[in-house]
């Protein structure tokens, strides 16, 4: 394992170094990094493997999402899929029926996505315990069953001929194109994901995971931050849904929404472990690829994830991420304390 | 057009029919819920199949209806043992309630319930099967015609609600399983076999969606599918009636089944699915201790 991770460890003490200079520094080398991905990828001649990217860092952004309720807040919500499927459709909707460019129709569908969650946080964090996973089991299915008999929703065909966005006379209408959108949302996306989990608010958010009670009597609205994480996971599933909407072909259908869907990106966050950005973000590209690599043996599919993913609660709640932490993390901070200690002797 | 109450009435009572299945199921989730501090999402699936044993038994077994109802909700019961002992006991033993145990719990169940759905699946096929069961003419109310199938379920729900009130609070076992609810460690102290008894809560409630499963197969068609769903408007009726209240579940399943039917008479019939959904957001809103009132509090 050791030997495993060595190269990261390099990477990892390498960007450390950069935070050095200013937090965004190793974002924009990152980001820099990460442009010509696209251009590698089409060296293999096949525009398959830069589509699939882009699904996996669309479904890096609901991950990182659903990571800031769930991991850092400690509530559960199971029906994000529905989320996603709200953004999707309110950004389609506008832009084929009243012709808003993509750059109006995507905030507008974060906007009505937030909404959305307001309306079903704000009578669940009220209360204690299950509820709000009560009620976003609802509302994942329901939603679904929304567009599936409703016509003006895409109903059985879906909504087609979306129109991808575009900047002047630019436009993004080919998967490596619509890569560099992608790919700059998911990293702001972790980007403020980070700046959340470091500010009042995530330490508010971490607080109510760890105690309840304990936080409401340090002056924390447990309510308010509640709904807040809830609130701050809906934008970033709205913004994955028009993001998802608008990616050529442009065609999304109810069939996006399932089920397993929804559990491949429970999955994704049990698996990177719960509460670990990262991990989260290492979850969503090693199941993305297991799901689409396995999309034939579709009548299995449920059934492995799912159990995976008991296995995973049972036996290694913390996921990736804690493995992460136990051999890059721990091992730096046991090597600062030598350190430290050598000096002091 | 003049208001028929006729159909209104028969809309109502057909609501209240296929609304005490919906209690049933949500009867299992407040025993879970109230006896182990666990919400248990993967009940739909053990709903679901328990209407395949029962399909099983009758159908291809030639076993007597009431008989396959019996061994269907043993069987089932079984099962939910299983499946408590191997997998929950685990993460319950950990703490259960809402703490980061309790989550895990949750996503447990999430998981459990899609696998149940594939091994279904993989079992039995994706079509729907019908159950047909010939019990004779239906009844007649005047205009309204209710098939026997329907006045059948509503006479088993009453006698198993009966038995389950009678085994709680008249039996020996019944005092146990009660104190184990209030408090694990002092019933432990008092000599009780705790793990037996978070056994036999489950087993019990597992056997209840059973039931509940083999009563609605000659209703409708029975399907893998049908779990999901069933634990939506399960979790709605809980709710309703208040998370954790036995009797609350009974009333908010008669609810729910009533206000789904309406609501499919008079505003959509295709958005039938999602009533209960609102319903729950409406009660969540408005009252969101249910009915009858469970005080809903943090365990410290």
């Amino acid at each position: 394992m050791n030997l495993l991770l060595a190269p990261f460890r390099g990477l990892v003490d390498f960007f450390q170094a950069l935070a050095r200079i200013h937090r965004i520094v190793p974002w924009l080398v990152a980001y820099v990094f990460l442009l010509p991905l696209p251009e590698i990828l089409s060296a293999t001649g096949n525009d398959y493997y830069i589509y699939l990217t882009n699904r996996i860092l669309i479904f890096i952004l609901l991950s990182v999402g659903l990571n800031i309720v769930k991991g850092f807040c400690g509530q559960v919500t199971v029906g994000h899929i529905g989320l996603y499927a709200i953004g999707a459709v309110t950004s389609s909707l506008l832009a084929i029926n009243y012709g808003w460019p993509f750059w109006a129709a995507m905030p507008a569908a974060v906007v009505v996505t937030g909404l959305a969650g307001i309306i079903i946080g704000l009578p669940s964090v009220r209360l204690e315990g299950a509820y709000l996973a009560l009620a976003t089991l609802g509302l994942g299915e329901s939603v679904r069953i929304m567009i599936a008999v409703t016509p003006a929703l895409g109903s059985s065909t879906g909504i087609m001929l979306i129109p991808p966005p575009q900047v002047g006379s630019f436009v993004f209408d080919d998967f490596q194109k619509y890569y560099y959108l992608v790919m700059t949302a998911a990293m702001i996306g972790i980007y403020l994901s980070f700046s959340i989990l470091r500010s009042a608010t995530g330490r508010a958010f971490m607080a109510i995971r760890e105690d309840v009670i304990a936080a409401s009597v340090h002056g924390i609205n447990v309510p308010a931050n509640k709904l807040l994480a809830f609130v701050i996971s809906a934008l970033y599933a709205g913004a994955a849904g028009a993001l998802f909407a608008h990616m050529p072909p442009g065609f999304i259908h109810h069939n996006n929404f399932t089920i397993i869907e929804m559990v491949t990106l429970l999955l994704m966050v049990v698996m990177g472990g719960i509460g670990h950005i990262w991990g989260g973000v290492i979850g969503a590209i090693i199941v993305y690829i297991i799901y689409d690599n396995t999309l034939e043996f579709y009548h299995i599919q449920p059934l492995t994830f799912g159990l995976i993913m008991v296995l995973l609660v049972v036996f290694m709640p913390q996921g990736i991420g804690g493995v992460i932490d136990r051999y890059l993390v721990t091992k730096r901070f046991v090597k600062l304390r030598e350190e430290k200690s050598d000096g002091a002797a | 057009m003049d208001f028929d109450f006729t159909s209104l009435f028969a809309f109502i009572l057909f609501g209240l029919t296929i609304g005490v299945v919906y209690g049933i199921v949500a009867l299992g989730i407040s025993l879970i819920y109230s006896g182990l501090d666990i919400v248990h999402f993967a009940h739909g699936e053990i709903y679901m199949f328990g209407a395949f044993f029962g399909l099983v038994f009758s159908e291809h077994m030639g076993v007597p209806y009431p008989l396959a109802i019996l061994s269907a909700m043993v069987c089932t019961g079984l099962l939910g043992i299983v499946i408590e002992r191997v997998f929950y006991r685990r993460l319950t033993r950990a703490g259960g309630g809402y703490t980061v145990a309790g989550m895990g719990m949750i996503i447990c169940g999430f998981g459990m319930s899609v696998v149940l759905q594939n091994i279904a699946y993989l079992s039995w096929g994706a079509d729907a099967e019908p159950f047909p069961v010939d019990l004779g003419e239906p009844f007649q109310f005047g205009d309204i015609s209710l098939p026997k199938s329907y006045g059948l379920t509503a006479v088993i729900a009453l006698l198993l609600m009966a038995v389950l009130h009678f085994f709680l609070k008249k039996t020996k076992i019944g005092l146990a399983v009660r104190a184990v609810a209030a408090n694990k460690d002092i019933a432990f102290l008092m000599g009780i076999n705790v793990p037996l008894m978070i056994s036999l809560i489950f087993g019990l409630a597992c056997a209840l969606a059973a039931a509940a499963g083999v009563l609605i197969g000659p209703m409708q068609s029975v399907q893998v599918e049908m779990g999901y769903l069933m634990l939506m408007k399960a979790f709605a009726a809980a709710v309703v009636g208040g998370f954790g209240s036995l009797p609350g579940a009974i009333v908010g399943g008669l609810l729910v089944g009533i206000f789904e039917n309406l609501g499919a008479a008079y505003i959509s019939p295709n958005h039938k699915d999602i009533y209960a959904f609102l319903l729950l957001i409406l009660v969540l809103m408005v009252r969101p201790s249910g009915l009858f009132g469970v005080e809903v509090r943090v365990k410290a």
